[in-house]
């Protein structure tokens, strides 16, 4: 593993920045060191029901952990990590309602009782409100931060599940989609597929069961057929969870050989564990080289201060524009922050528009079945079905907002980039360009800071939607049903017949329920615009910081060269020679550094770098 | 019972029909069709998802092997299987007149029908007539899957069960499905439809297919799955939308029903062998067929046995010879005991055989409606009244509205009395030891007594001040059902 040695740089360059006085670089090594040493590296495990999920999360850490049986379902997110001593701990969080998560409360629970609280016999319907299970367990394979996630059974897309694992994806380092071998993939599965792939690119498809099913092997040809249809090539690994099981008992390599399961480990190790990990070294390079340059950038202006005394005064001039070019870039009329605030803006509108035009369609559907129908006797039908457009509407949304969010942080990096280059070429000397990669690293590992991941946990409860599923429950008692008193008495006095007063107690229910259906429609964008809202303005504040501060660094940076560019001007000869001395040494540390760094990265891909 | 009469009434009720709308050619088809449809044997779809198990059952159901079976999606066509003199296959495409095609049977195995170029999208359905004891009092149609990744095809399967404005072509429907799914709830639905007497739930049973599996494979399965299909009964949701669930293992029902000797003598060979062997050889259904094993029998016969028993079928079959197990008619008749294949057979005999008569009734009663829907007319008015008074008048209706109400919670009464309401109505059953719970006893005087006791029972429920309207016009109902049972007991 390349973690330890990119805790090491990154502990040399935090040394060096309190050597040169520099605690402003520190300070965000310092959060890179804490996500090393916590890389929390999230695989999703998804499908649809009784598709043996649970079975191989089980399966692959050799531990009965997620509870498993024929007509058991989870109902509950379950988290697997590495703990030195096994425990079990539930979390509820609770929306404090600014859009922040508040309170995050931590149940420990005997081991054994796991089965209690997250699946649909022991805990139906998630009534406790539960946000998600965490297991700690000693184990090899989750030693490198590897965290396994079993979910809920999707019911389809349009299910409150559905619709809360779309969420979660976002988070997700790579999502693993499991199937059975007793049948080839179903539209509902393939319709999974897609939307997954558009949040999280990292998926492979599990088939399971091989030991059950004769035809295994053919129902993966069709499985791999359907896949290159749509032109998504995913890795497929057929596994046996029993077999693996059974091995692990029996201690017998070949079994375990049999099972499927070395090759999803040497997937889960080399793909998974090794982007992840690739990431985890690429930013850590690129932060220790951002270091190395702008200390470099001091020093070497102190460095030509003094050994040609002569030009300080042109050296001066030029550090003043540079200072004055970084100062420009903090300003907010600078290209990249002219990009975010408009870009976000217009992504706002944009958000707000699709979700209103999705859910105006449904209003339009669901008043048109109204019309057609008793309202009292085809009401769950009725509910049932606008829950289930308005969750897919929901996701397809928030799917689409993703995306672009994505982008649009993509383009304000460019431009900051490019404006850095410009602005500053006189920095640069002696050191390689850094700056683009910098910026490029920043989308992947700064989705926690999004909040995407504790939302996506937060959504999962099911309480996000569920909650506002509950919300539309109108109960029949309040619809205008017949009243045999004011029946009779219309009757007696000849003033109705019972046919006019059936006819208009049924309009008035259907605009009670046309009423109740817009209502809830209503609460549903309010809801669900607030969130998108809230989540643009995270992300446009954190890029504006994060951008605000690099530029701040390298303000600082040129500071400190001009100072001591002046410095120089005053010193005596025997001391000039001194620090001309000192400095070629402090540089060529700082060279030894910034080559270590270099030498970290992994090879520079093609194309932009995640 | 009064079931001749209600025959005869709907008989009356479609020739009038037919006069008054002598004069309009599509209404005279429509109506001939069901009066001839009203004397064919009832109509058994099969549904479910892709992969449930449908033409497998279906094959059990028969006792031979004549819808073809696979492992990728198989049905695309509605299939309909029809007692016939002599084997044969029909295509009736989307337009123009029908024809009959080659069928080609390779053995016992599967029938190969050849569309002879036609393509899928331009057939309606296919006919198979086949030779048959099984069919002669029910035809079985064949479904394609639902949740189908080729959309034209589930949508087959939708327009045939739940066409938009007519009623369904089918009498009843056996649903199958692995475990309850958002798909299935919404199919269910889109099934019940809002027409005559609202018996939708009266004639769809729920099956819990392909029930080895829902085990994986453990000896136990079986049991496993009957305890679900339990659950599932109780459910609120299901029970307005199926009478009842029952768990089967179709591929086990049919190979217990189609066993061969030659079959019989293979499994035999394997229970021969040394423990621990032959518990390696059932780990895992690759281990069972490896060429490697220099074993008898050969790779070819374990391949074919693993075909048709399953792993499970072969588990199942190891330890019923090991009990002791030494007949191959005793291996074949314990095989299809325990795939629940004969409590199916039970319940469709109680369910739907029974109510052969009133199930028809309604298919024809709903083309009717249907007919006055579309073409209204003055002189249909008398027509619609003698629909109304069939509907209201034949009991069999009531009870059937009063069994669905019961179960969709619409008519609320305690727990313990609404079984027995259930059951006194023909839940369970039309025979009066069904009726009554009494299943087995044959003493004629014990049945009567039990029926004056019901009686007598629910003519106090029905006085009661203390019961509420809706409880009180239920009983009524159900001293009606007692009434008429009493009549039918030898005195």
């Amino acid at each position: 593993m390349a973690v330890p040695a990119a805790i090491e740089l990154v502990d040399l360059a935090i040394k060096a920045t309190t050597a040169y006085k520099r605690p402003d670089l520190g300070s965000r090594l310092q959060q890179t060191r804490k996500r090393l040493v916590d890389p929390n590296v999230r695989v999703l495990v998804v499908g649809e029901f009784k598709q043996g999920k649970s079975q191989l999360v089980n399966a692959l850490v050799s531990a009965p952990i997620c509870p498993v049986d024929d007509d058991i379902a989870t109902a509950v997110p379950t988290l697997v990590r590495y703990a030195e001593q096994a425990k079990v701990t539930l979390v509820r969080e609770t929306d404090s309602g600014s859009g922040e998560l508040q309170q995050s409360e931590r149940i420990d629970v005997p081991i054994g009782e796991l089965a209690r609280y997250v699946s649909e016999a022991g805990n139906p319907g998630n009534t406790q409100r539960l946000t998600y299970a965490e297991v700690g367990i000693p184990r090899d394979l989750l030693k490198s931060g590897l965290v396994l996630v079993d979910t809920p059974g999707v019911g389809g897309l349009g299910s409150a599940h559905g619709a809360a694992t779309m969420a979660a994806l976002t988070g997700a380092d790579s999502v693993l989609l499991v199937s059975d071998a007793s049948q080839e993939y179903t539209k509902p599965e393939m319709d999974f597929l897609h939307a997954a792939m558009q949040l999280c690119p990292n998926v492979a498809c599990v088939i399971t069961k091989t030991d059950l099913y004769p035809q295994w092997r053919r129902i993966v040809e069709l499985d791999r057929g359907h896949l290159a249809n749509v032109s998504v090539y995913a890795d497929m690994l057929p596994v046996s969870s029993m077999l693996r099981l059974h091995a692990l008992r029996t201690q017998d390599k070949e079994l375990n050989n049999e099972s499927g399961f070395p090759d999803l480990i040497v997937f889960l190790r080399d793909k998974v564990l090794a982007q992840a990990d690739e990431l985890d070294r690429r930013s850590a390079s690129q932060d220790a080289l951002s270091v190395c340059q702008q200390v470099t950038t001091t020093m070497q202006a102190q460095l030509s201060a003094r050994t040609d005394p002569e030009q300080t005064g042109a050296l001066i001039a030029r550090l003043e524009k540079a200072k004055a070019a970084a100062q420009e870039l903090k300003s907010r009329a600078s290209r990249w922050q002219i990009t975010l605030n408009d870009g976000v803006a217009d992504l706002q509108s944009d958000i707000d528009y699709d979700l209103r035009d999705r859910l105006r369609q449904i209003s339009r559907e669901s008043e048109a079945m109204i019309d057609e129908a008793d309202p009292a006797e085809v009401w769950d039908e009725l509910a049932g079905w606008v829950h289930q457009q308005v969750a897919g509407a929901a996701s397809a949304n928030f799917v689409w907002a993703t995306q672009r969010t994505r982008y649009l942080s993509e383009q304000v990096a460019e431009h900051f980039a490019m404006a850095g280059e410009v602005a500053l070429p006189e920095i640069q000397a002696g050191a390689t360009n850094s700056m683009a990669p910098k910026v490029a690293g920043l989308a992947q590992p700064e989705a926690e800071a999004f909040g995407f991941g504790a939302k996506g946990m937060a959504s999962m409860r099911g309480g996000y939607m569920g909650a506002l599923m509950f919300g539309m429950l109108t109960s029949l008692a309040g619809m205008a049903l017949i009243n045999p008193l004011s029946i009779g008495a219309g009757v007696l006095m000849g003033r109705k017949s019972l046919k006019d007063e059936k006819k208009r107690l049924l309009q008035r229910r259907q605009s009670e329920t046309k009423v109740a259906v817009r209502k809830h429609i209503d609460d549903v964008q309010f809801q669900v615009g607030k969130d998108s809202r809230d989540m643009l303005r995270l992300m446009q504040r954190t890029l504006r910081d994060h951008f605000t501060t690099i530029a701040e660094e390298m303000q600082t940076s040129i500071n400190g060269a001009v100072q001591s560019a002046q410095a120089a001007l005053k010193e005596s000869e025997a001391e000039r020679n001194a620090s001309i001395q000192n400095l070629k040494a402090e540089l060529e540390r700082v060279a030894g550094l910034a080559q270590k760094a270099r030498a970290l990265a992994p090879a520079q891909r093609v194309g932009v770098g995640v | 019972m009064t079931a001749p009469s209600l025959g005869v009434a709907v008989r009356g009720v479609l020739r009038r029909a037919i006069e008054v709308y002598r004069d309009s050619p599509e209404a005279s088809r429509w109506l001939q069709h069901h009066v001839t449809r009203f004397d064919e044997p009832l109509r058994l779809a099969i549904a479910g998802k892709v992969k449930a198990g449908k033409s497998t059952l279906l094959n059990a159901l028969v006792g031979e092997e004549i819808a073809p079976t696979d492992a990728g999606e198989c049905t695309r066509l509605v299939t309909w299987y029809s007692n016939g003199h002599r084997p044969g296959v029909t295509l009736f495409p989307t337009q123009g007149a029908p024809r009959q095609l080659r069928i080609h049977r390779e053995g016992q195995g599967a029938l190969q029908i050849d569309l002879e170029g036609t393509p899928v999208e331009a057939v309606d359905r296919l006919v198979v007539s086949w030779p048959s004891t099984s069919l002669r009092a029910t035809t079985l149609i064949d479904t394609p899957g639902i949740g189908s990744l080729s959309l034209e095809t589930s949508e087959r399967t939708a327009m045939f069960l739940t066409p938009e404005e007519s009623p369904t072509a089918a009498d009843a429907v056996l649903y199958l499905m692995r475990h309850l799914h958002g798909t299935d709830v919404r199919f269910l639905e889109s099934f019940h439809d809002q027409g005559v007497a609202k018996a939708a739930p009266v004639n769809t049973i729920a099956v819990l297919s392909r029930a080895d599996e829902i085990g994986v494979g453990r000896l136990d399965a079986l049991t496993s799955a009957g305890r679900i299909a339990d659950r599932y009964r109780r459910d609120e949701k299901l029970r307005g939308l199926a009478q009842t669930v029952i768990a089967v293992a179709g591929l086990l029902a049919h190979t217990g029903r189609t066993l061969r000797q030659d079959e019989y003598k293979a499994l035999t060979t394997l229970n021969a062998l040394p423990k621990a062997e032959l518990e390696g050889m059932l780990l895992t259904a690759d281990r069972f067929v490896r060429p490697d094993q220099p074993v008898d029998p050969p790779t070819e016969t374990r391949l074919r046995l693993l075909d048709r028993f399953g792993l499970f079928g072969v588990r199942l079959s190891m330890h019923l010879l090991q009990e002791g197990t030494s007949d191959p008619a005793v291996l074949a008749q314990q095989l299809v005991e325990r795939s629940g294949l004969d409590e199916l057979r039970k319940l469709l005999a109680a369910q739907f055989t029974e109510r052969r008569d009133l199930l028809k009734a309604r298919s024809a009663l709903l083309a009717v409606e249907l007919v006055l829907r579309r073409e209204p007319r003055p002189a249909a008015s008398q027509l619609a009244m003698e629909v109304e008074r069939v509907l209201a008048g034949a009991h069999e209706f009531a009870e059937l509205r009063l069994l669905t109400d019961l179960r969709t919670q619409h008519v609320k009464l305690p727990k313990d009395v609404q079984d027995e309401a259930e059951r006194l109505l023909g839940g369970d059953g039309g025979a009066p030891a069904a009726r009554l719970g009494m299943s087995g006893e044959t003493d004629p005087a014990q049945v009567r007594s039990a029926a004056l006791e019901a009686l007598s029972r629910w003519q106090r429920r029905a006085e009661s001040p203390l019961s509420g309207r809706n409880v009180a016009d239920a009983a009524r109902v159900v001293v009606r059902s007692c009434e008429g049972m009493l009549a039918d007991l030898p005195r």
